[in-house]
């Protein structure tokens, strides 16, 4: 299957190419707008600031492209602040508008246990994006921020209380976990995610 | 599981015993000042221990517990209870049950349990060395853990407080082996009491499965321990999996290894070790370029070629420009650690430059001292002290090694770890010194640690990655 992986400046995306390309994909890695917005299937990478990434987005309007290629059907995948960049904004250094293609925000998660998450979490799934994932399969998670009890989860995990791990609005999907480093368990979503129609 | 705070009370007022010994009595202050200030939720358990009822044999602070009980808590008091008048006379106080030590070996227990219900008695057995011991810890018993156990549920007393006397009070950690042991032992519910000075320890001792409460005493009193943020880390980390992470020495694009830092010795291909431990369930993995030049790149980047798990690289990493090549190279997270004690602002450059996540502090103690160039040289900064200012700084996590016992396979350094642990809110990876399957469980148990690291274990194939996981998991400690 054909997948575009967005080439952000702001994400590893070599780690995400190789476990996509391990999981079945026929890569295009591209920064250029007009493949953006003509892909079928689109991987959008993150990590570090929402903001800065927003910004590039915005700068190389590929979020328009995103917004074309959603419109005309494409299926979406966003990973980690790549997921958080598909909610309505976020609450990262002041509230920054995100591409609103899945409805929530974005909060940092404070409480007992230490900010940033790093580590293995549990995931309680449902839905085809986990097809094959026992529930309560750990995934690797890295982030300061989540989402919460948005309508579109379809994925939760514990951490300061309960956070958004995987939320989908018809083609469009986020993970807030790292796939491409979460071994056998993200190699399976990436796979179920290339193979969807 | 319960928290049960534990007010000593001497004089009508609040104090801490140190082994048992009334002349190292320290004041705290009046019981109910002290109780407004721990911020005990309503419907909590309180332990109320009257200590010079257990010198003299009968009931003294009887006017301060029923002001205790009159408010929204469940009181528990115990001190030299050895009548059912005693007994009576607390209940009239109005307190819910009553801790009986020194009566849990005599036929004063069945009375109590058939003049009160089971329900309402809490047999106190105070442990030192495996053996019981009665008469506020002066006198030895005859009788056997066992045999106290076996008398306990023949009565139907559904719980009993366990002290392991030998380290009340001495900040060193609940005596997780002895609860292990009741465990097997009895079906009878362990209140934990003694040892427990962090909060990783109520953690570890929710894990075990058979203690429904522990009393927190000093740690409390001393403000160690918030009962706020241990309540919502039970909650929390009960069931985050713990990691296991295998550690590559690289030189000259092999792996080695050495003992305390000498001695080394080729381990293996980097690439074919790390395909192999995540295959084995490794959760992450670490590599040290041990040249500490930098010159492992190239082995970082086919490592990383080839794992579908996190990486962590360290060795030789001296500039912001370091730790980007790094990452560049595979790395998800890169370990300082000479360079920054040399300039700690490197910790707080990487911090902001590649977020928090990204920054390990890797700290090699000797001594409770820094060491740097892979161990042979001792600094005098004080390796605990390091590590809060690196947490402060903006690292993520701390790699914590002991120099000492690298190598060693004599067990990780739980002091060290719990040194660490008990002042650190950032995780700790616990390394150096693994060498038997149990010594992981006490690095995460007793040692607070959230990782732990082998090397020569794995690489000589002594363990799998898969037995330590198993081994974890059969002791209550959730893995992936």
């Amino acid at each position: 299957m054909n997948v575009t992986l967005i080439d952000s400046p702001v994400a590893n995306v070599a780690n995400i190419a190789r476990a996509l390309r391990a999981a079945g994909a026929e890569l295009h890695v591209t920064r250029d707008a007009a493949a953006i917005a003509s892909a079928h299937k689109l991987v959008l990478p993150g990590v570090g600031s929402f903001g800065a990434a927003m910004a590039w987005l915005h700068e190389t309007r590929i979020d328009d492209a995103i917004h074309e290629a959603v419109a005309n059907g494409a299926a979406l995948l966003g990973i980690c602040v790549g997921h958080q960049l598909l909610f309505d904004a976020s609450h990262e250094m002041g509230t920054t508008r995100g591409l609103g293609l899945v409805r929530g925000e974005v909060h940092r998660f404070d409480g007992p246990l230490p900010v940033p998450q790093i580590g293995w979490n549990r995931v309680h799934a449902k839905g085809s994006l986990f097809d094959g994932i026992e529930n309560g399969t750990p995934f690797y998670f890295v982030n300061s921020y989540a989402a919460r009890e948005v309508d579109s989860e379809i994925a939760s995990a514990e951490y300061n209380g309960t956070f958004t791990a995987a939320a989908q609005e018809g083609r469009v999907f986020g993970v807030q976990f790292h796939p491409e480093k979460s071994s056998r368990a993200g190699l399976r979503v990436l796979r179920n995610f290339v193979a969807c129609n | 599981m319960q928290l049960i705070p534990s007010l000593d009370l001497l004089n009508g007022r609040v104090v801490r015993l140190t082994q048992g010994d009334f002349a190292t009595a320290k004041v705290y202050g009046e019981a109910e000042a002290v109780l407004d200030a721990l911020d005990v939720p309503r419907g909590a358990r309180l332990h109320v221990v009257d200590l010079e009822a257990s010198r003299s044999g009968r009931p003294i602070e009887t006017e301060i517990v029923r002001k205790l009980a009159r408010r929204d808590l469940v009181v528990q008091v115990g001190g030299g209870i050895r009548s059912l008048d005693d007994a009576r006379r607390w209940f009239d106080c109005g307190v819910e049950r009553i801790v009986v030590g020194t009566a849990a070996v005599t036929s004063l227990l069945d009375a109590l349990v058939d003049a009160f219900g089971p329900r309402r008695i809490v047999p106190a057995i105070d442990v030192r060395d495996g053996v019981v011991r009665t008469e506020g810890w002066i006198r030895e018993s005859a009788v056997t853990l066992r045999e106290v156990f076996a008398r306990v549920e023949a009565l139907a007393v559904p719980e009993a407080l366990v002290t392991d006397i030998s380290k009340d009070g001495a900040l060193r950690g609940p005596s997780f082996a002895l609860y292990r042991e009741l465990r097997r032992a009895t079906r009878v519910k362990i209140i934990a009491s003694g040892g427990v000075s962090q909060t990783s320890d109520v953690v570890s001792l929710a894990r075990l499965g058979n203690v429904s409460g522990c009393v927190i005493g000093r740690a409390l009193l001393e403000q160690r321990i918030d009962l706020r943020a241990v309540r919502a880390r039970l909650a929390a980390q009960h069931a985050v999996p713990e990691r296991v992470i295998p550690c590559l020495d690289v030189r000259d694009g092999r792996v080695v290894k050495g003992v305390s830092f000498e001695n080394i010795r080729d381990a293996g291909d980097p690439v074919e070790c790390a395909m192999r431990y995540e295959e084995e369930g490794a959760d992450e993995l670490v590599i040290l370029d041990i040249a500490g030049n930098r010159s492992s790149i190239d082995t970082v980047r086919l490592v990383a070629e080839s794992i579908f798990i996190p990486l962590t690289v360290g060795g030789g990493i001296r500039s912001v420009g370091d730790f980007r090549d790094t990452l560049r190279a595979g790395a998800d997270r890169v370990a300082i650690n000479t360079a920054a004690l040399r300039r700690p602002e490197l910790i707080a450059e990487c911090s902001r430059e590649f977020g928090v996540q990204a920054v390990v502090l890797s700290c090699d103690a000797k001594g409770g001292r820094c060491a740097v160039r892979g161990g042979k040289e001792i600094t005098t900064v004080d390796a605990i002290e390091w590590c809060r200012r690196a947490e402060q700084l903006g690292a993520g996590e701390i790699l914590l090694t002991s120099v000492d016992r690298d190598g060693t396979n004599a067990g990780f350094d739980i002091e060290l770890l719990r040194a660490a642990t008990s002042v650190l809110n950032i995780g700790v990876i616990a390394s150096g010194g693994a060498g038997r399957l149990d010594d992981f469980r006490d690095a995460i148990e007793a040692g607070g640690a959230r990782a732990v690291l082998a090397a020569s274990l794995f690489h000589d194939r002594v363990l799998t990655v898969g037995d330590v996981k198993r081994h974890l998991a059969a002791e209550g400690i959730p893995v992936r």
